[in-house]
């Protein structure tokens, strides 16, 4: 078999879909190193983990993982990496989360953002 | 006030929400791929259908008016404390992570694992084995690097 058993580490560093195209902020240098540093505060403190599962609960109780495992399920058994079906469920996924939902997690972590503000 | 920080902090947010969504894809995407490979879903209606008596049989026990039926059931033990004819601990299978209750184990265990298994304590030491072996399996053929 040529395609891939590429999976080093199971949950992260997978290979993704590209991620939306960068904006055209002029101030765009000074947001990486921000954004990596604020990663390392939101995941030191445990917040990264409890927003995870915050989301999480929220799109099971909504439908919303059970819908994406039925898009899986549709693509069949045999030939199938966890690459394929990243990029079956992402484009749906993305689209169908609930406004209400999205709002709730940007309100909680703009409000981390906030309580770590220098 | 407003202005570049605002902005800064509106997409930082939007980065990071996304971020987020992306790792519960990619760990539902991990699930489903592990069920199809190892055809957990053969049966998945049958499961459902077991959640559903699981449920059931949860509810029959809890229910005072039921008492009167399910007493000619119940065993008196050295301490005088009786039992529930269906055991309703909970507890979470090691194969497939659904809780389930105790009096619906061994059903649930002969579809979720393929084959009938008596419980006792050593068969339960067996399923842990072999559900480790299993997850050991998915680990080598689906996810090592080649």
């Amino acid at each position: 078999m040529s395609h891939s058993h590429k999976l080093v580490i199971k949950r992260s560093s997978m290979s993704r879909p590209p991620p939306p195209p960068p904006t055209t902020n002029k101030d765009q240098q000074h947001q990486n190193p921000s954004l990596q540093e604020i990663n390392i505060k939101l995941i030191q403190s445990g917040e990264k983990e409890r927003l995870k599962e915050l989301l999480r609960e929220r799109l099971l109780e909504c439908g919303w993982i059970d819908e994406m495992k039925a898009l899986c399920r549709k693509k069949g058994r045999n030939n199938v990496t966890v690459d394929d079906l990243v990029h079956v469920i992402s484009p749906k996924g993305r689209a169908s989360v609930p406004n209400s939902m999205k709002a709730e997690l940007l309100q909680r972590i703009r409000a981390f953002l906030a309580s770590t503000a220098d | 006030m407003s202005g570049p920080n605002e902005d800064n902090n509106t997409q930082l947010s939007s980065h990071i929400f996304g971020d987020l969504l992306d790792s519960i894809i990619v760990d539902v995407a991990s699930e489903c791929h592990r069920i199809a490979k190892l055809g957990l879903d053969r049966n998945l209606e049958e499961e459902e259908e077991e959640m559903r008596l699981s449920a059931q049989a949860r509810a029959r026990v809890a229910d005072p008016s039921n008492s009167s039926e399910t007493n000619t059931k119940y065993v008196v033990d050295i301490f005088g404390q009786t039992h529930p004819s269906v055991a309703t601990e909970i507890f979470e299978c090691m194969n497939c992570g659904r809780s389930i209750a105790a009096g619906r184990f061994a059903p649930h265990l002969e579809k979720c694992m393929g084959k009938v298994i008596p419980i006792s304590s050593y068969h339960i030491s067996i399923c842990l084995y072999l559900s480790i072996m299993i997850d050991s399996y998915y680990d080598r053929e689906f996810c090592a690097i080649p």
